[in-house]
């Protein structure tokens, strides 16, 4: 009951943040956004049909009024159809949300758990050699731009110039076998730029709990290595890692990743998202950016229950 | 640990490459004929009135049909009819076509007919598709290719597009029977008609899907979608598709030219010949040009830029090197279009001054830009010097295209541009900022840096050229539309093979917002234009789309102009003659593959 | 994607703490500093780049990186030391010049929103419980809960060709993480004595926070602005290759996105110099920013 109400009264201080982001992201993308009235436009117009398309659009109605029908449009989760393709909202997001999902997912989760692994024996063998070398390797990783990994892996994995072992680009997904193959190479430039972030992150996170007196203590009774590990340091730390897994969610689910599905050609959501905004098609933009928001509110919440989970001390304030 | 991450990678790519060999015809059934088209961008929309580009047009086509279409191997392109029994009957004023379509056509079953099943195309499809074009809720874009030219159509939008209003000059005088009446002779209708804008829409399926129909077309061509997404889209064939036998030989088949193809393969037989034909959307040229090079990827590409001299070993003639022979079928053939810049000449800056010394100065300044330009080093860079560069505004593409007109234009000459400069008493002081136009792709940028980089060597301040970069293609459209540019870097590819396509793009009434960009007003242009605008191809009408040519060359308008050379490869184990222009979406009905070769063409 | 998004990453756990000592703080962390090697070989390297960056704006180099005279695609030489791309521009003459442009970006954006994020986190932290916070909290998070990619596009469509569009976007997302870690600081320093006594005083809060408050946050600005010049580098490449980035000039995200249609070709040059350059840049700053961390981490200080 506590955490209903916990719940609850979350949700609803979270509708401040998401007027917030409909508003500033209405501002930016719908009305000042980009005009899709030139791309529907014949080659040869009048000022009359470019009235009637902007008319058509919507484009003629008072800032107040659209932005109005948005908020409308978030409260019943109805955005209508794409302006491009005629496709209604729901169903471009119902396609597209769970490619991008099967894509990120597995670079995502290998990335943290990798990650957390190289951390672990990291901050284990602090100051040594092995960490060195592992921090060297991460600092690597996090000065590699992103950009250059994916044109380098697709040379190298994919191209007739390279080991041409996995597909160049594209989408074409009917086993699971597929699956790997498609997903092989994105998921290796994801986890090699994630990595050395990640590993940063965590090693500072259990290095901080390490130096703990209660680990101290615990190791000074001679706990088993495995056991403080597990009981004593990784337990502990779970707060800091909750939260950054957590608040990766939102970004991940709803604007997928740009990068990899423009470059590898993949139908997730980042790249309509993005093919939105460049033709301005903005029932799709409008969905995407409020329902980023919402998520983004719900995550802070579960994240607060986590939280309490873990370590049943934190209360719900 | 980096061991493991390297051991987990092995992993990885053994399990998949293993899975890799069963894993064949990209996931289709290996007893299906399979087709792999690529395209360098996704169609803007599946619903004929929205079929504004190639690739869209390529689309539709296939989904859809029209009333006529092009030969697929006739070049030049010949019209031939489609959907029509035969060509329309014509009477002496040119005024009233009359087009009988075939009987016995049935639309694809879908949910939108009456118990599902696909009903017979008739003539009032076709009123019906082109009103949806005056019809403002379909965001249409076609109306500009019958606007003011079919009796009452105009007025039919203006009493507020009701469908069961019957037009004057669009009717169906029966079941199979189309009536058009014209206000003047429009001598290009037919090509109109074989546009994908023209395709016949079945009423049921607008009104149940309405906008989405955009996404999941109703048509009676050769193929149905089955999927579409950004990425690609997928047809199996049309089985209710009408059988009409190929004869090659009518579709002007040249055995010398084309019999590398193979396509006698399919003479008798009733396309379509795939049980799936696969698009596949792919934007950056070099995954392109990876998927096909793949083997068991896309079986067709467009050759990049990039990779021209890779796969040449001789330019003129263009010849494929043995490499590229022995695997791949090659075709290289001059677009139907080009790239120019113009002046927007209602920039007292750089066109029309009230006062005439100004613009007499102003024209010996757009002379200048014109003779600084290096037409051949942006061939060389960006088309591998294959592309076809001509004076003027009347590409090589279409019948009135003149060889023998005069090259100034498209010749640099610095010392020259110096002195028409120097002339104008231009110095480096009292230029005016130009702004360059541009949407932010690489090339679109490197083209504005090799702009700049040779009005520099004329002695225009590079620092007095400006980028101006939008973002979207609808952006700059607009900046076009509403005259806020001095400088207009685009291409046209042309609707259909006739000059008048481009020379409307200077007919001053089309001013912005209309295709004029350049906002050219030459009285004499536009009496010639109004005259020939009515006339049927002859020498006469040639010869006065030449005079109007060379008004715009004088004029210095334009810095024009270049078509580009495609080459194609396609696998050899596809029988087909692919063109994406003109014929565009109308050849893939012809395409067949030999379904005993393995599919992966490397290294067999 | 986002954890590979250019967001500074920072181990609030290292910095979050620690106010009291200043002054023997700042002298030990310039001599530990200068006993980290590969912190000195970082800032050496950094500062060679920032030689070479100046050189270009003052136009004692590269100043013919827009010429356009050259053969297309020519290989390394004497003449064109990293070849030319595909419109007989020099690209050693570009790869330099775009040292300036990174600096250009880095420094606007690192500056920017460092500043922002001081001023409106110090805000934040002195009236933490107020309206102003709850406003100030209110606008962070609005601010990192639009997708990064898509924020800055927005920006750059409704700026319209707006040359610093891109930094804009940038500023208007990097400074929320300052903006928290000097929130927390601050929180934490409010209670102390010397605020305490200046507050007693009558001092006024202004005054408190310009002149108490904010230079005992130094060592977190300095820290963030090293990782936020770091990112805003990062960036600028993804926006070059989305076509959001530079407009006018060259940089290293540009002739990466160039070489995206060259590589295949067998042409690397502008891959790979701008690869070279954009690595040893990001290198060098990311080694010199730990060595800041690690010499202002007082904990460290203090277990020594």
């Amino acid at each position: 009951m506590e955490v209903l109400q916990y719940a609850i009264r979350k949700l609803l201080g979270g509708i401040p943040l998401v007027l917030g982001v409909t508003f500033i992201s209405f501002l930016l993308m719908v009305y000042f956004g980009p005009d899709k009235t030139y791309e529907l436009l014949g080659k040869n117009p009048t000022q009359e049909q470019i009235d009637e398309i902007r008319h058509e659009l919507g484009y003629d109605k008072p800032f107040m009024v659209r932005y109005g029908e948005y908020l409308k449009q978030m409260a019943t989760l109805d955005f209508g159809a794409s302006d491009s393709t005629g496709e209604p909202v729901s169903k471009v997001l119902a396609r597209t949300v769970p490619i991008s999902l099967a894509l990120i997912t597995p670079g995502f989760i290998l990335g943290n758990v990798l990650g957390i692994l190289l951390a672990l024996i990291a901050a284990y063998h602090r100051s040594g050699p092995i960490d060195k070398y592992i921090m060297g390797f991460s600092v690597v990783g996090m000065s590699i731009s992103f950009l250059i990994v994916v044109i380098a892996f697709q040379i190298i994995f994919s191209s007739s110039y390279g080991l041409n072992a996995f597909p160049v680009r594209g989408w074409n997904v009917h086993s699971f076998s597929d699956y790997l193959r498609y997903i092989t190479v994105p998921t290796l430039a994801t986890i090699f730029v994630a990595l050395g972030y990640n590993t940063r992150f965590y090693r500072a996170v259990l290095v901080e709990e390490m130096t703990r007196d209660h680990v101290r203590t615990a190791k000074a009774f001679g706990t088993r290595p495995g056991k403080l590990l597990y009981k004593n340091i990784l337990k502990n730390s779970m707060i800091p890692i909750i939260t950054r897994i957590m608040f990766s969610i939102p970004l991940v689910v709803v604007s997928g990743s740009l990068i990899i599905e423009s470059y590898f050609g993949i139908p997730g959501i980042g790249k309509v998202t993005y093919d939105a905004i460049t033709t301005g098609d903005q029932p799709i933009l409008k969905a995407v950016v409020g329902l980023t928001a919402v998520l983004f509110v719900i995550t802070l919440l579960i994240t607060d229950i986590l939280y309490r989970v873990v370590d049943p001390r934190v209360s719900l304030k | 640990m980096r061991n493991l991450v390297w051991s987990l990678i092995a992993v990885i790519a053994v399990g998949t490459t293993g899975c890799g060999q069963e894993q064949r015809n990209n996931g289709f059934d290996p007893n299906l004929k399979v087709y792999r088209h690529a395209m360098d961008q996704s169609p803007s929309s599946l619903d004929p009135v929205q079929a504004s580009n190639v690739y869209a047009n390529h689309v539709v086509l296939n989904a859809y049909d029209t009333l006529f279409a092009f030969k697929y191997l006739a070049r030049p392109y010949e019209v031939k009819p489609n959907l029509a029994v035969d060509f329309p009957e014509i009477s002496d004023d040119l005024l009233e076509y009359r087009i009988r379509i075939k009987e016995g056509v049935h639309y694809i079953d879908d949910p939108a007919f009456a118990d599902g099943v696909g009903r017979e195309v008739i003539a009032e499809d076709f009123i019906y598709s082109i009103k949806r074009h005056f019809d403002p809720k379909m965001r249409g874009q076609g109306a500009w290719l019958w606007q003011g030219r079919i009796v009452g159509l105009d007025e039919w939008k203006e009493s507020g597009a009701d469908y069961d209003q019957e037009i004057e000059g669009l009717r169906a005088i029966d079941r199979h029977t189309i009536l058009i009446k014209l206000i003047r002779p429009y001598p290009q209708l037919i090509f109109t008609l074989t546009m994908g804008y023209s395709a016949l829409v079945p009423r049921e399926a607008v009104e149940t899907y309405g906008l989405e129909l955009a996404s999941r077309p109703v048509g009676s061509g050769p193929f149905r979608v089955t999927s579409y997404d950004t990425s690609k889209i997928v047809f199996e064939k049309n089985v209710k598709f009408r059988q009409e036998p190929v004869d090659i030989w009518y579709e002007g088949y040249n055995p010398e030219t084309q019999g590398f193809t193979g396509v006698e393969a399919i003479q008798g037989r009733s396309p379509p010949f795939l049980d799936i034909l696969e698009i596949d959307f792919i934007a950056e040229s070099a995954a392109r040009w990876n998927s096909f090079t793949k083997g068991d990827e896309v079986q067709y590409t467009g050759v990049p830029n990039e990779q021209v001299d890779n796969i040449l070993s001789s330019k003129d003639p263009i010849t494929p090197t043995q490499e590229i022979a022995d695997r791949y079928h090659m075709y290289a053939g001059v677009e139907a279009g080009f790239v120019f810049q113009a002046f927007n000449m209602d920039f007292p800056e750089f066109g029309y001054n009230d006062d005439p010394d100004r613009s007499r100065r102003n024209k010996l300044l757009r002379c200048a830009v014109i003779k600084g330009f290096d037409w051949s080093k942006r061939n060389e860079s960006f088309y591998s010097g294959l592309g076809i560069v001509f004076p003027g505004i009347i590409p090589p593409v279409v019948p009135e295209f003149d060889p023998e007109l005069s090259r100034w234009s498209v010749e640099r000459d610095v010392e020259e541009a110096k002195r028409l400069l120097a002339e104008g008493g231009w110095t480096a002081d009292n230029l005016p900022e130009l702004v360059y136009g541009t949407t932010s792709s690489v090339t679109s940028r490197q083209f504005f840096e090799q702009f700049r980089g040779w009005l520099k060597k004329i002695g225009y301040p590079s620092d007095r050229i400006k980028i101006k970069q939008f973002a979207t293609f609808g952006d700059i459209s607009r900046a076009w539309k509403n005259s806020t540019l001095p400088f207009v870097a685009k291409g046209w590819g042309l609707d259909f093979p006739d000059a008048e396509n481009t020379l409307q793009l200077f007919y001053g009434p089309n001013g912005s917002p209309g295709s004029n960009d350049a906002n050219y007003r030459n009285r004499e242009f536009d009496e010639l234009y109004r005259k020939t605008s009515v006339m049927l191809p002859s020498p006469e009408r040639s010869k006065l789309y030449q005079r109007m040519n060379k008004l715009v060359i004088d004029d210095c308008v334009a810095v024009s102009g270049i078509s580009r050379t495609r080459i194609m490869l396609w696998h050899k184990n596809v029988i087909a003659f692919p063109d994406r222009e003109i014929v565009g979406g109308f050849f893939l009905k012809y395409v067949d593959v030999e379904k005993q070769q393995p599919v992966e063409g490397e290294g067999t | 994607m986002s954890s590979v998004a250019p967001e500074p990453v920072v181990d609030e756990t290292v910095v979050d703490d620690g106010s009291a000592h200043r002054e023997s703080i700042w002298a030990k962390t310039v001599y530990k500093l200068r006993r980290d090697r590969l912190g000195m070989v970082g800032l050496s390297v950094v500062l060679l780049y920032f030689i070479v960056a100046i050189g270009v704006w003052l136009g004692i180099w590269a100043t013919e990186w827009g010429d356009v005279e050259g053969p297309k695609w020519a290989p390394m030489s004497a003449e064109y030391w990293f070849g030319t791309n595909i419109i007989g521009q020099d690209v050693f003459a570009r790869a330099i010049y775009s040292t300036k442009t990174a600096f250009e970006v880095g420094l606007v954006v690192a500056v920017l929103s460092t500043i922002i994020g001081a001023l409106l986190g110090a805000l934040a932290g002195f009236f933490s419980g107020t309206w102003i916070d709850e406003i100030i909290l209110w606008l962070k998070g609005v601010l990192d809960s639009i997708p990064f990619y898509l924020f800055v596009a927005a920006v750059a469509f409704a700026l319209s060709g707006n040359p610093y569009a891109m930094h804009i976007a940038m500023v208007s997302t990097f400074w929320t993480t300052t903006g928290r870690l000097v929130r927390g600081e601050v929180i934490k320093l409010k209670n102390f004595e010397f605020v305490e006594a200046a507050r007693a005083i009558g001092v006024p809060q202004v005054v408190i926070i310009f002149r108490h408050i904010l230079p005992n946050t130094f060592h977190i600005l300095l820290v963030q602005a090293t990782i936020v010049f770091v990112a805003a580098i990062k960036s600028e490449v993804i926006l070059s290759f989305l076509g959001l980035g530079v407009q006018d000039g060259v940089s290293w995200g540009l002739m990466i996105a160039e070489s995206t249609q060259e590589v295949l070709a067998g042409f690397f040059n502008n891959f790979v110099w701008a690869s070279v350059f954009l690595f040893g840049l990001v290198m060098a700053f990311n080694m010199f920013s730990d060595a800041l961390q690690d010499a202002l981490d007082p904990r460290k200080v203090a277990s020594e």
